[in-house]
């Protein structure tokens, strides 16, 4: 600290004219408005990320902490429920999220077309799921699945069909938990995407009719590209999303049946909160950080590199 | 349709939570206040905290100066809150907390002094005043006293009287599950009803309730008292093959869903059996009471030719919180509800909540004959079990990782008809690894 002074001091000395003493003032002042978001930000995101990085480093016995330094992590990898937990969110992701992006494009073209009236009330439509909160829309779903009293199967029934298990047939389980994310954050990307379709020159369209293009070929070449930013955004957003999934599965099935709706979130919670086991579930969450790293680079390399 | 809203509120189950537990230390000793003033703070679920709530106004005519807020937190929601307000070392806690027997060990010894010490309160006092096993299961070093015990439960079995004489069997004369097991064929094929019904898809954590309940009537446990996995006992696979083997024959209704699914087919009647613990009998008066004179109930047929038909397959027990600044005042409160007879007596009327103070069933109450259970006198059903000799469980800390694996297990057997030894031996292995705990083999 005193080193630093005197350096600073005897720097200051040559010019002790008012311009050099009232730049660094100036350069203080952002930092003064930004410092309380700050102090917010390593007081809550900072400190826990940290803190999380020590306990996953430690093991509570009898009571107290103990270092067992990467015990935990050496643990996880020779955890059949941690990869069982990993595959299921990995067919989440492979599954679902290009469903759902594919959707949401759709979407997103058909909600941007003139053709269409009340287009506003349409996309607000979309856009509710969003905002309804995830334990409430989860209470929901189990209610309308629900094998014996469920909507879905009393309708199904209607027609002829025998009651489907949703959430108590493992396959089903997996099913139901796709369909249950769809609802709820296709609507979200379609908002996203939308908003890019909106600033593609509408020139681009005119030219390609001109040129003979139909509404596939037009779509292809110029929408698509067009949408590439935004897709790559929605895809970084998803996988991070799904990676990190946890409401659906907890409040659905609890991750079961035997486990086949278990989630790194959920097997994360479990271990914190149901097992106590605050050391492991630190490094089940490290872990979680390390994979959405990669899969965001991956990501990032791979769509983006051609935009 | 109808059943559509009452599968709704899906949550909400009541968990039931087991036996006597045997681990546990640390913690500071309540730091003694004003024993007579304070605000003191609750948290329970429904009908205890309903019970509870009902009691104040008495227990302000003793103590004006101690203002009681009870609230009912809801279960499973309580265990999420006690855990998160524990691990905040004790941030946010209300001064009393209402803890099941499953979930005690876990708080004692994963969140040392997170409950105070009630032996410096006044504890000690009650030592002999609880069923037995109880101050091993609040007290397991003898020393420190980290709750008190409120609810005893004892293993029941509930049947319907009219669907079993409709089949032609005499419920009372069943000694052991295969001949329940027999006599369920025989009402399944007579009335249609399945002998019992179980959460296949363990929706619930409650869904080994059976399972729990079959190994204690074995004297077995998921631990041994020294701490070592037996999961993969003979006990214990004779408890998953008795379950298998009812599976198999189609006599067992898939309550999938957990609590709503159960009332939801208790209310429809569709199975025979209810092989839950003393406080369901309350919950089957409120929920059919047009059904008064249907139901019976009796202890459950052994699992062996002459084995115990009574444990205490669960226990529920108040405590103080550590961080809580009116100990003094929350030990009133719990002393006034858990120890003063005449509180049990009234919870008992109220909810069916079995006491574990001996001294309640002196009450007239205990020894009625009940109208809605055909004129049984069902308090002295359970009293019976509770002063027959029954085993010490030791649910250590780790008892919810096993109960997770041995739902999984069932599940695997109900679902997929795996064998019971085979998905048993894996779940103690995986246990193991998970706990660094011995199996016992």
């Amino acid at each position: 600290m005193t080193v630093t002074l005197t350096g600073s001091e005897t720097r200051a000395v040559p010019s002790q004219g008012a311009a050099p003493r009232t730049r660094p003032r100036r350069r203080v002042a952002p930092y003064l408005f930004v410092l309380p978001a700050l102090l917010l930000f390593a007081a809550f995101k900072l400190y826990p990320i940290g803190r999380s990085f020590v306990i996953s480093l430690h093991k509570t016995v009898g009571g107290t902490e103990r270092f067992v330094g990467a015990d935990n992590y050496t643990r996880l990898m020779g955890d059949p429920l941690f990869w069982t937990a990993l595959k299921n969110t990995a067919v989440i992701l492979a599954v679902q999220v290009p469903v759902m992006l594919a959707l949401a494009t759709g979407l997103a073209v058909a909600l941007d077309s003139t053709l269409l009236r009340g287009r506003t009330v349409f996309r607000l439509g979309f856009f509710l799921p969003m905002v309804t909160g995830l334990v409430a829309y989860g209470i929901i779903f189990s209610v309308l699945l629900n094998k014996d009293y469920g909507l879905v199967n009393w309708l199904t029934g209607l027609a002829g069909l025998d009651p489907v298990p949703w959430l108590t047939d493992p396959l089903w389980a997996k099913v139901s938990l796709g369909l249950a994310l769809t609802w709820h954050y296709t609507g979200y990307n379609a908002v996203i995407l939308l908003a890019r379709l909106q600033s593609v020159p509408a020139e681009l369209y005119d030219a390609a009719s001109v040129d003979g293009a139909g509404a596939w070929t037009s779509f292809r070449h110029v929408t698509l590209p067009g949408l590439r930013p935004a897709l790559l955004l929605t895809t970084v957003l998803s996988t991070i999303g799904t990676l990190q999934i946890f409401d659906e599965p907890y409040v659905l099935t609890g991750g079961g049946p035997d486990n086949a709706t278990l989630t790194i979130g959920v097997y994360l919670y479990q271990n914190a909160f149901k097992y106590f086991d605050f050391g492991y579930a630190s490094a089940i969450a490290y872990a979680l950080a390390v994979l959405i790293g990669i899969l965001g680079v991956i990501q990032f390399r791979f769509l983006g590199e051609k935009s | 349709m109808g059943g559509a809203i009452a599968a709704g509120a899906g949550l909400a189950g009541l968990t039931a939570c087991s036996g006597t537990g045997d681990t546990g230390q640390g913690g500071t000793a309540g730091a003694a206040g004003e024993q007579d003033k304070g605000r003191i703070t609750v948290w329970s679920w429904q009908g205890p905290a309903a019970e509870m709530k009902a009691l104040v106004p008495e227990f302000n005519k003793k103590y004006p100066g101690i203002e009681v807020t009870v609230e009912d937190i809801g279960n499973p929601a309580i265990w999420d809150k006690i855990t998160t307000g524990l691990a905040a070392g004790g941030q946010g806690l209300a001064d009393v907390l209402h803890i099941g027997v499953d979930y005690l060990p876990g708080y004692v010894e994963k969140f040392p002094g997170g409950l105070a010490d009630l032996g410096p309160l006044g504890a000690n006092a009650y030592r002999d005043a609880f069923a037995q096993g109880m101050w091993q299961t609040v007290s397991p070093d003898g020393k420190r006293v980290n709750a008190l015990p409120w609810e005893a439960n004892s293993a029941g079995f509930y049947y319907r009287a009219d669907l079993f004489e409709k089949a032609g069997v005499d419920a009372g004369a069943l000694q052991t599950w295969e001949e329940t097991i027999e006599a369920g064929k025989q009402i399944k094929a007579k009335t249609g009803a399945h002998l019992l019904g179980i959460d296949k898809p363990a929706s619930q954590a409650d869904a080994a309730n059976f399972f729990q309940m079959l190994l204690q009537l074995q004297g077995s446990f998921y631990f041994s008292l020294a701490g070592d996995i037996t999961l993969d006992s003979p006990e214990a696979v004779k408890a998953m093959t008795l379950i298998k083997t009812m599976n198999d024959a189609g006599l067992v209704s898939d309550l999938a869903g957990g609590w709503n699914a159960l009332m939801s087919s208790l209310k429809q009647g569709t199975a025979a059996v209810l092989p839950m613990p003393t406080w369901f009998g309350g919950i089957i008066q409120e929920q059919v009471p047009e059904e008064a004179g249907k139901w019976k109930v009796r202890l459950p047929p052994a699992v062996r030719r002459g084995g115990s038909t009574a444990a205490t397959v669960n226990s529920t027990h108040l405590a103080v919180a550590g961080a809580s600044k009116h100990q003094a005042a929350a030990w009133s409160f719990i002393e006034f509800v858990l120890t003063r007879p005449a509180s049990q007596v009234q919870i008992y009327k109220g909810k069916g909540i079995a006491p574990a103070l001996m001294k309640a069933y002196d009450d007239a109450v205990f020894h009625e004959p009940s109208p809605f259970f055909g004129g049984q006198k069902k308090g002295e059903v359970f009293l019976e079990a509770l002063k027959a000799p029954s085993s010490a469980f030791n649910y250590t800390a780790d008892y919810a990782r096993a109960l997770k694996l041995v739902t999984d297990a069932q599940s695997k057997v109900l679902l997929g008809g795996a064998d019971p030894a085979k998905v048993l031996k894996e779940a103690a292995d995986q246990l193991a690894q998970q706990t660094g705990r011995k199996v016992s083999r």
